[in-house]
C-alpha cells in the first residue's frame, strides 16, 4: 500500500507481456476458485493493485502452516504473490532478530496504519503469558498492540481459527483462538492442519487484487474454499450412496476405492477444498490415497475422538455440536480465567485416548 | 542420480464397476457452449483444475477430445500449450510456470484463444521499440 508502483507495473518493468499479464491473472483467478469468467475482472482489478504491507505474527504454533505455505513450490504465482506484498514482518523467515526484528514490525506499522495486513499463526496462551513469548512481549500484548492499526487479521491454521492443537484438552496453556480476542476488526479464518497452500496465497490473493474481504461463512471462512463439505465434492461419494464401505485399509472394499466412512472418514462434517484443490501441486489428497479425512479444518477437531472412529452423529446433529463448539471457544476468550478453568475439567472428563484397540475395525462387530 | 516424475509413476485403481459419471456432465456442458459459440458468438471457458474429479478422470476427457489440427506454443512466464481438439472450437490451454509445473489448465470454447492474439499493449510498446532503432 505505501509502495507507489501498482502490481502491474512491476510486471512490466520486469518485461513481462501484456500475454504474460494475462497468463498471470488467469493463474490467479483459478488459484482464488473464482470462474474463468472474472480473469478480465481480475486483470481490471490487479492494474491499479498497491502492495499491501503485511505483518506475520506465530503464536502458539509449529511452523507447520508457514511451512506448508513456504515449502510448496517456489517460483510459481504464489512465488510471484510474495514479489507483491511486502512481508515486513515475519519472526521465522526474516534476517533481523530481536530488537532489529521488532522495530521492524513497529516501523510497517506506522507507515501503514490503519491498511497493512495482520497474519496470525498459532494460538494465544491466557492460563499464563510467559508460555509464549516473543523479544519478552506477551502473545496477547503483541496481539493487541499490533492488530490496533491493522485493516484485517487473517487466522491461518486450525490454531489461530479455532484453538487447534494448543487448546485440546486439557488445554494446558489457557488458549484461544484469534478471533475469541479480536472484536473490532474483520477476522478471515483459514483453518487447515496445515491448511492448503493454495488456500493461504488464494486469501491474499482475493485482498491483494479487490482490497476487499472475501465472503464468509459463519465460522469465518472464506466460502469459495470452504462452502463445500468434503463429502460433498469426494470423488467416493458414489460408493457410500450406494452403501458400498472399506471395512480395513486392505480388504477388497479398500483396493476398489469405496467409501471410507467406516474406517472413520470425518468427510461429512468437514468444510474444506482437498476434494478439488488437492495437495502437493495436485497430485492426490487424503481421501484419494486411500485414509480418510480427519477433519482437521473444524473447530475442536482434536477432541472429536479417535480419527479411526465412524462418525456416529448424523451429519445435521454434529454441525449444532460443532457450533456449540465454537460458542464455548469464544466464551473462553471473554472470561478466560473462570470459563477456562471448567472447561477444562469437562474436558478432562470427555477426553478419549487412542488405543491399538481403535485400529481393529472388527472390534464393534465382536 | 536419476529423478522420477511423480507422473512416470503408474497407479492403477482397481476398479471397473464404477464409472464416475463426470464426463458425461462435462461433455454435455461442453456441447452446450458449443451451440452458444455459433449462435450467440459466446466464448466460455472452463477451469480444469476446480473439479471433483475421481483419479483418470481427467485423462479420461483429454483422451476422448484428442488432438486437431493445430497447437500453439507461447513463452511468457513459462511455457503455455494451446491446441485445438478433435472438435472444432474445443481448445484446451495449459499453463505452465518457469519450473514447468502446471498452473492453470482451461478448456476454451472459443474461435481462438484471447491470449494468442498480439495484445495492444504489447504492439504499443513494439512501437516504440522500433522508434528508438
Ligand atoms: S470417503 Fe469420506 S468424504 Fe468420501 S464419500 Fe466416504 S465418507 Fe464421504
Ligand atoms: S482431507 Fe480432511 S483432514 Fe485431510 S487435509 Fe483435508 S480437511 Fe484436513
Amino acid at each position: 500500500m505505501m509502495n507507489k508502483k501498482t502490481l502491474f507495473e512491476s510486471l512490466q518493468q520486469q518485461g513481462v507481456t501484456r500475454r504474460g499479464f494475462m497468463k498471470y491473472c488467469t493463474a490467479l483467478t483459478s488459484l482464488m476458485a473464482l470462474p474463468p469468467s472474472m480473469i478480465p475482472i481480475v486483470a481490471n482489478a490487479l492494474e491499479s493493485a498497491k502492495r499491501p504491507s503485511v505483518i506475520w505474527l506465530s503464536f502458539q504454533e509449529c511452523t507447520g502452516c508457514a511451512e506448508s505455505l513456504l515449502r510448496s513450490h517456489s517460483p510459481t504465482v504464489e512465488g510471484l504473490i510474495f514479489d507483491h506484498i511486502s512481508l515486513d514482518y515475519q519472526h521465522t523467515l526474516q534476517a533481523a532478530a530481536g530488537d532489529a526484528a521488532e522495530h521492524a514490525r513497529e516501523q510497517a506499522m506506522k507507515e501503514h496504519y490503519g491498511k497493512y495486513l495482520v497474519v496470525v499463526d498459532g494460538s494465544i496462551p491466557l492460563a499464563d503469558p510467559g508460555y509464549s513469548t516473543i523479544a519478552g512481549i506477551s502473545n496477547l500484548d503483541m496481539l493487541n498492540e499490533t492488530v490496533a492499526g491493522a485493516a484485517a487479521v487473517i487466522a491461518v491454521g486450525t490454531c489461530s481459527a479455532y484453538g487447534g492443537l494448543p487448546m485440546a484438552d486439557p488445554n494446558p496453556t489457557g488458549a484461544v483462538s484469534v478471533s475469541s480476542l479480536v472484536k473490532d476488526k474483520p477476522v478471515i479464518n483459514v483453518p487447515g492442519c496445515p491448511p492448503i497452500p493454495t488456500v493461504i496465497t488464494g486469501v491474499l490473493a482475493h485482498y491483494l487484487t479487490f482490497g476487499s474481504i472475501p465472503e464468509l461463512d459463519d465460522l469465518g471462512r472464506p466460502k469459495v474454499f470452504y462452502g463445500q463439505s468434503i463429502h460433498d465434492r469426494c470423488y467416493r461419494r458414489p460408493f457410500y450412496d450406494k452403501g458400498l464401505f472399506a471395512e480395513t485399509f486392505d480388504d477388497e472394499g479398500a483396493k476398489k476405492g469405496w467409501c471410507l466412512y467406516r474406517l472413520g472418514c470425518k468427510g461429512p462434517m468437514t468444510y474444506n477444498a482437498c476434494a478439488t484443490l488437492k495437495w502437493n501441486q495436485q497430485t492426490s489428497w487424503p481421501v484419494e490415497s486411500g485414509h480418510g479425512c480427519l477433519g482437521c479444518s473444524e473447530p475442536n477437531f482434536w477432541d472429536a475422538g479417535s480419527f479411526y472412529k465412524a462418525l456416529s452423529i448424523p451429519d445435521g446433529d454434529y454441525a449444532k455440536a460443532a457450533g456449540y463448539a465454537v460458542a464455548t471457544g469464544v466464551a473462553l476468550g471473554a472470561a478466560a480465567g473462570f470459563a477456562n478453568q471448567k472447561t477444562k475439567s469437562s474436558a478432562v472428563s470427555q477426553h478419549t485416548k487412542v488405543t491399538v484397540d481403535d485400529f481393529d475395525m472388527n472390534k464393534d462387530k465382536k | 542420480m536419476s529423478s522420477q516424475a511423480l507422473a512416470d509413476i503408474k497407479v492403477q485403481v482397481e476398479s471397473n464397476e464404477y464409472e464416475s459419471g463426470n464426463l458425461d456432465s462435462i461433455l454435455s456442458e461442453i456441447a452446450f457452449h458449443l451451440e452458444q459459440l455459433l449462435e450467440q458468438k459466446k466464448t466460455h471457458s472452463i477451469d480444469l483444475r476446480a473439479m471433483p474429479w475421481s483419479p483418470g478422470d481427467e485423462d479420461k476427457l483429454e483422451a476422448y477430445l484428442g488432438q486437431g489440427e493445430i497447437q500453439i506454443e507461447l513463452n511468457a512466464l513459462g511455457k503455455s500449450l494451446f491446441y485445438e481438439t478433435q472438435y472444432s472450437g474445443i481448445w484446451i490451454v495449459t499453463h505452465y510456470n518457469q519450473e514447468d509445473e502446471i498452473i492453470g489448465k482451461l478448456i476454451e470454447i472459443t474461435y481462438m484463444p484471447e491470449m494468442v492474439f498480439s495484445q495492444k499493449d504489447d504492439v504499443k510498446d513494439s512501437i516504440e521499440r522500433l522508434k528508438q532503432y
